[in-house]
């Protein structure tokens, strides 16, 4: 970390492969369209990603405080059945983060 | 989606902010605690920004690990940020800086806020959205390397507020499709890709989801388009 030089390379090279990576549907674009698929994707894998990322998410806490997941579990029960019901996204954002916070320091 | 859309932009970038600015901060200290410069903590979210990939780096970089490895592992765990602008394709902005905007600064979270808006509202306000939620990551960034190591903090638990945000997103997503098939794809999917990959769940879960929806189409060619 001392070596500043080394340290800005790094982050440069991961910069640009980081940005490659998020550029490469747009700029093979053109040809990901003409492909019916790519709408299928589209439709299929926003739904099935969040499900994914609410999940890694909520079983990275788990892991982090080494425990088995049921204050996730329930927090994030809680977030769906309230943005269901109610559908005020920071309501349920915000008492689903006080029931983990409350759950986790019990 | 019905013509009165519950999600504005500030509902929208809220609990991105409650999550990006602790998630932020302890970025910054952690980096600061491994011996880099606050300078450089704020570089990387302004250079890279992706948070995963940038958790990472700090010990690789603090074992003055070589470069080609630093690359290989950023490649695999942001490998998932190719699928993300499939969804976008089609709502980009027209001016060439906030559509390159929008790509570099594409991270799961901005991407899951991206899709929830509205498609014929996308193109309009997405650069706004992006620009906010990154403006948290680098606000949070750079107060964490700036309070250093002489803190601690009480998160406890507040940066939950990005899981939440996933599962409203989910939850949303579920609302405009109901369709539980993408639904058990990717909780059966990560339980497998948990057990056999754990070092790189997500990525191995979302190329099993992109492969059942190819499969899935695939199986059923005479499906309409929406």
């Amino acid at each position: 970390m001392n070596n500043q030089v080394y340290v800005l390379v790094a982050m440069i090279l991961m910069g640009v492969v980081t940005l490659g990576l998020r550029a490469l549907p747009f700029v093979a674009g053109p040809w990901l369209r003409r492909h019916r698929m790519v709408g299928q994707l589209g439709r299929f894998l926003p739904l099935a990603i969040m499900v994914l990322l609410a999940l890694h998410t909520a079983w990275g806490h788990a892991q982090a405080r080494r425990a088995l997941p049921w204050a996730e579990a329930a927090a994030i029960v809680l977030v769906v059945l309230l943005q269901w019901r109610f559908r005020q996204t920071l309501l349920s954002i915000a008492a689903g983060t006080v029931v983990y916070m409350l759950l986790i320091g019990l | 989606m019905s013509a009165n859309p519950p999600l504005s932009i500030a509902s929208l970038t809220a609990p991105v902010a409650v999550g990006y600015v602790p998630l932020g901060m302890v970025f910054g200290l952690l980096f600061v605690q491994a011996g880099g410069a606050a300078w450089l903590a704020v570089a990387s979210s302004l250079l890279i920004y992706a948070g995963a990939a940038q958790f990472m780096m700090v010990p690789m970089l603090a074992a003055g690990m070589p470069m080609g490895s630093i690359v290989l592992a950023t490649l695999v765990i942001n490998l998932r940020h190719v699928f993300y602008g499939l969804a976008l394709l089609e709502n980009m902005p027209a001016a060439r800086w906030r559509r390159w905007y929008v790509i570099y600064a594409l991270t799961d979270e901005t991407w899951s806020v991206l899709t929830a808006l509205p498609q014929q509202q996308r193109a309009e306000h997405m650069t706004a959205l992006s620009a906010l939620n990154q403006l948290w990551w680098v606000g949070g960034t750079l107060a964490g390397a700036l309070i250093g190591a002489r803190a601690e903090l009480g998160l406890n638990g507040l940066d939950f507020a990005l899981a939440a945000l996933f599962a409203v997103l989910a939850a949303e997503q579920w609302r405009s499709r109901r369709d539980w098939v993408p639904v058990w794809v990717a909780l059966g999917s990560y339980a497998a890709a948990a057990w056999l990959v754990s070092d790189q769940a997500l990525t191995a879960a979302i190329a099993a989801c992109v492969l059942a929806a190819v499969l899935r189409s695939d199986a059923r060619p005479a499906e309409g388009r929406p």
